[in-house]
């Protein structure tokens, strides 16, 4: 094997020209799959964490409750339980909370009471959405601390936080009082002691957090709870959870985030096949590249394969010359690609940058696509060789020999 | 008696499959062991082509051929690859080097060819052969910056490389100068001499063929004389009968390279 190693490296030295091009060739083509594929990889990752990263993943309500989803502008998907009968809602929550923490792969955990309501304000009256919560557990899925602009986090008593458009619209500021109407029409004063921006409009209109207490003295939920919202590690195993959930306890549903953005899912899907056919191509392309370049390197050293022939090198043994020759081609050609890919989305991403200097596209370099790239290259690389190999194995050493 | 290197029985080679050409006609040949022997003969008489079946490159279409005790005939293509590494060296008109690589590289090739490695394990021998071709000082030469006598003589060191009992010469001296012609044919000789090795060579060169100690003359596919001839023999005694093709054909191909 070292023999054929040798010339097969000494061969591809030799063409100095012919070899650069067409290693070239190979990095261009691994560079553009590695560059798009993190970019591809990073704009998906970014997508999945704007749709689900600051909502819960699996939500879990009482059997017979019917769950909305809602469109909101940003193009975020958020999910939205509205209550027609304020009756219902989960008993025994402290049991399932418990049930829910024994599963590891669960992260966060914030039992929730929704309701809906009106907020008075000298003439103006706005629709809001009441959301009691222990508020050290919903800010694992929502953030909430690190998204208050004014005030601070604390809901005891008759402490709310509002969003900053609520607060804007109703002129607001931190320590003023606010008169609620719940839908029931149970009438109260609460005090704003926080203004928060969840980074959504929508939200930051008809979102106050209160306490879970006061929220459910408010609503008059007695002992129950609207819904438990979970985040897990792994946004994709949330439905497999979801229904894991669901299973083992009575009386409730789990309901998974992919349930009600299919949208969003068969998008990522459809991104992803695009990616793999840009890379089927690219790949195509570097095998033809190699395929033609060793085709000729055949014809041009039919001499020194007929010489090889004639001291005794077997059929074999020219053929795997090539093959070599094709797969160190593939082998460093995609090395190198993969480095100038991940140089060029990291100067993709320096050079894109929005107003404030983040930059616009997300980039995510993953090992195992570089190992998988570089593994294919080099498969793709002894692929090409195996019909100049094959000519090889059958060039006769007399052509050569006669012909001088 | 003295021992046959080579038994060649009813050698008949065809060229074509629909068009068929005849060019040996069921030779029969024994070549003794460290004998120096030269094929003559006009062009398209079959000389090379004789050279070529023997030296295991091109395939006969029938015949027996024995090459040290070994019969050839059945030999797979793996096997005679072996076989023509272990067995037979050679040296081409165009000294066939690979430019690729260094005169010492090119030298060791036969033996990385057979034991698979590519190391500089066997540099000494590669050293002393170069220095018996007198090519001391060019070891690490890239064989094209050596001229064309040179490159001959690695050439001949490297069809020495793995102590091959025979070998096997297609007009070694054919593009090379009268006086580098000489030297190339004095060095032949010596390696004769001391390693016992059996020459067989094609030439045109009536110098080389006279001083052998067998000629071989070929006429379409025939041998047409087979001439056991002594060193002592003076050139002249040679000319007498020597074909006057060897004449011809010398300055022809001499044209025909430029």
């Amino acid at each position: 094997m070292w023999f054929e190693i040798k010339v097969a490296w000494r061969f591809l030295k030799s063409g100095k020209t012919q070899s650069f091009l067409i290693l070239l060739g190979i990095i261009i083509g691994v560079s553009v799959q590695t560059f798009l594929g993190s970019l591809i990889g990073g704009l998906q990752q970014d997508l999945l964490d704007q749709t689900v990263g600051t909502s819960p993943h699996i939500t879990i309500m009482s059997e017979d409750q019917t769950p909305r989803p809602l469109q909101i502008k940003n193009e975020k998907m958020v999910r939205l339980i509205t209550f027609s009968d304020k009756d219902e809602g989960i008993n025994r929550w402290q049991e399932i909370e418990n049930n829910v923490r024994g599963i590891k792969e669960i992260t966060a955990i914030s039992p929730t009471i929704n309701g809906s309501g009106f907020a008075l304000r000298g003439q103006k009256n706005l629709a809001i959405v009441i959301r009691g919560v222990n508020i050290e557990q919903a800010d694992q899925i929502y953030y909430i601390n690190n998204r208050i602009l004014e005030g601070n986090y604390d809901i005891g008593g008759n402490k709310i936080l509002i969003g900053s458009k609520l607060a804007e619209e109703l002129e607001l500021k931190v320590g003023d009082s606010l008169k609620i109407n719940s839908a029931a029409g149970i009438s109260d004063r609460f005090i704003v002691n926080g203004i928060f921006n969840l980074g959504s409009a929508d939200l930051n209109k008809s979102w106050i957090f209160m306490s879970l207490n006061r929220a459910s003295t408010f609503l008059d939920l007695k002992d129950k709870v609207s819904n438990i919202e979970l985040q897990v590690n792994d946004v994709f195993q949330a439905e497999e959870l979801a229904s894991l959930i669901s299973k083992e306890n009575t009386n409730i549903k789990a309901e998974s985030w992919q349930e009600n953005n299919q949208q969003l899912l068969t998008a990522l899907q459809s991104q992803s096949s695009s990616s793999i056919v840009i890379q089927v191509f690219v790949i195509i392309a570097v095998t033809l590249g190699i395929a033609s370049v060793l085709a000729v390197s055949v014809v041009q050293k039919s001499r020194q394969i007929g010489i090889l022939k004639a001291m005794g090198a077997t059929n074999r043994s020219v053929a795997l010359v090539f093959l070599l020759q094709g797969a160190f081609l593939g082998i460093i050609g995609s090395i190198i690609g993969s480095f100038s890919g991940i140089g060029l989305s990291q100067l993709f991403v320096s050079l894109v940058r929005d107003e404030a200097g983040n930059p616009l596209f997300p980039v995510q370099v993953d090992p195992l696509f570089i190992i998988i790239s570089i593994t294919v290259a080099t498969i793709a690389g002894m692929f090409a060789a195996l019909i100049p190999a094959r000519n090889s194995a059958h060039l006769s050493p007399m052509e050569v020999i006669s012909n001088g | 008696m003295v021992e046959k290197i080579i038994k060649i029985n009813n050698l008949v080679k065809v060229y074509g499959v629909e068009v068929k050409n005849e060019v040996l006609h069921g030779l029969d040949l024994e070549i003794n062991k460290g004998e120096f022997m030269s094929i003559i003969g006009p062009s398209g008489s079959g000389k090379s082509t004789l050279l070529n079946i023997l030296g295991t490159l091109d395939n006969a279409t029938s015949g027996q051929i024995i090459i040290n005790d070994e019969d050839i005939s059945y030999f797979n293509e793996k096997k005679l690859a072996l076989f023509r590494n272990k067995n037979i060296g050679f040296v081409f008109q165009f000294h066939h080097l690979l430019p690729e690589f260094s005169s010492a590289e090119n030298v060791m090739m036969p033996y990385w060819i057979n034991n698979g490695i590519a190391d500089d394990s066997l540099k000494e021998r590669a050293y002393e052969l170069l220095k018996l071709v007198e090519l001391e000082g060019f070891e690490e030469k890239i064989i094209t910056k050596l001229s064309g006598g040179q490159k001959q003589r690695v050439a001949i060191a490297r069809a020495l490389m793995n102590k091959p009992a025979i070998l096997m010469a297609d007009e070694p001296t054919g593009n090379l100068d009268s006086e580098t012609t000489e030297r190339v044919y004095e060095l032949l000789r010596n390696i004769n001499a001391e390693l016992n090795t059996t020459f067989i060579i094609v030439t045109h060169d009536r110098h080389i063929a006279a001083r052998s100690d067998r000629v071989i003359e070929m006429i379409d596919g025939y041998i047409e004389r087979d001439i056991y001839t002594h060193q002592e023999r003076e050139e002249k005694e040679w000319q007498e009968f020597a074909p006057s093709y060897c004449f011809l054909c010398e300055d022809e191909d001499k044209k025909e390279i430029k």
